[in-house]
């Protein structure tokens, strides 16, 4: 594949997934550096990956595993060492936020998410975006029946902690 | 609120984007972080195998051509040699295993952790071949020269390289922890 193919399939895979791409980074990164730093990561994955696309699955599917499995390893030590080993302060930042009026409860519920433990949220991500069992367990590479455990698991625990919001008035 | 009011909440962000994505400076990252992108295993594969064949053939090649030649020195050369043979047999095997891992985050961390193991023993290795190549250094040097402070000197270099070794090893293993226990959550499912 030419560079230039692969850089059309890049524009092309960001323009489209870009809505995913934020869902994940904000999910998995605290801070709007640690954002920044962590997209950078994913869209360099996902830009490697391009030549490996072999439509076995959809392409979102694939930039979900993509952006999750970096996300996965991009958690602790991974982020500390890029960070101090990188001197790109001279370059702008790559994510700008938007002057879109934010929904508090969905600022709520990444926050629900992002106490997950790192696991669980890739698997929360991939339930709210209406994936079903079989998917995920190809996505994460576990069984259905342990997908299974996991989401009953994580749905009482953000059920539980909606209702407690509730009485907060949220 | 039920679950299913929480995916409607999640869904509300799909049309509307919280971030735009500045492209200019996406790409000059991404440009920054090609040419980055030589691994650090790929990196001391690399370098140990130059050193090491390198250094063989001068040690060889000097002590070939000296009036009275040093058993030592040959002994030496060939264990750097055997050193150099035996990183590029690792490096090619590494290479043809890194493909035989699934996509999947499960295959991707267990990429991970095998070479982060791999990463570890290589460490490991290379620290403890610092005692063969010492002794055998110190052996041939006392041979010919016999000053005391040199001695010390070539000592001094080996401990503190095997002290270094020990160094790059621990944070390989911290590496390997850290990630084995992604891997054991993963499979667990606790």
């Amino acid at each position: 594949m030419s560079e230039i193919e692969q850089n059309r399939i890049f524009d092309t895979w960001l323009g489209q997934y870009k809505a995913l791409l934020f869902k994940v980074v904000r999910a998995y990164a605290a801070t709007a550096m640690d954002q920044d730093d962590l997209f950078q990561e994913i869209v360099i994955q996902v830009w490697h990956s391009i030549p490996t696309f072999r439509q076995q699955s959809s392409s979102s599917t694939w930039i979900y595993r993509i952006a999750l499995n970096t996300a996965l390893k991009w958690v602790g030590k991974e982020r500390k060492h890029a960070a101090a080993q990188e001197s790109l302060d001279s370059i702008p930042a790559i994510l700008q936020e938007t002057k879109v009026q934010v929904d508090e409860r969905l600022t709520w519920l990444y926050e629900a998410i992002y106490q997950l433990d790192e696991i669980d949220r890739s698997i929360t991500l991939l339930l709210l975006d209406g994936f079903s069992y079989k998917e995920m367990a190809t996505i994460v590479g576990i069984s259905e029946s342990n997908v299974g455990v996991r989401i009953n698991r994580i749905k009482k625990q953000l059920i539980t902690k909606a209702k407690q919001q509730d009485h907060y008035g949220i | 609120m039920e679950f299913d009011e929480l995916q409607k909440i999640w869904h509300s962000q799909t049309n509307e984007p919280l971030w735009v994505i500045n492209e200019k400076a996406l790409y000059k990252r991404i440009l920054v972080k090609k040419a980055k992108a030589s691994h650090i295993t790929n990196f001391s594969e690399l370098l140990v195998l130059i050193v090491y064949a390198g250094a063989g053939s001068l040690i060889a090649g000097l002590n070939y051509v000296k009036p009275k030649p040093n058993l030592m020195l040959y002994l030496m050369a060939a264990w750097m040699f055997a050193t150099a043979l035996y990183v590029l047999v690792s490096r090619i095997r590494r290479i043809k295993g890194s493909h035989a891992f699934d996509r999947s985050m499960l295959g991707e961390l267990n990429y991970a952790v095998s070479m982060a193991t791999y990463q570890v023993r290589f460490s490991q290795l290379m620290r403890w071949n610092i005692i063969p190549v010492g002794i055998l250094s110190l052996w041939g040097v006392w041979r010919v020269d016999q000053s005391v402070w040199l001695v010390l000197g070539i000592v001094m270099v080996f401990i503190l390289g095997y002290a270094g070794g020990g160094w790059e090893h621990r944070i390989y293993i911290a590496k390997k922890r850290e990630l084995e226990a992604l891997q054991r959550k993963l499979m667990i499912g606790l």
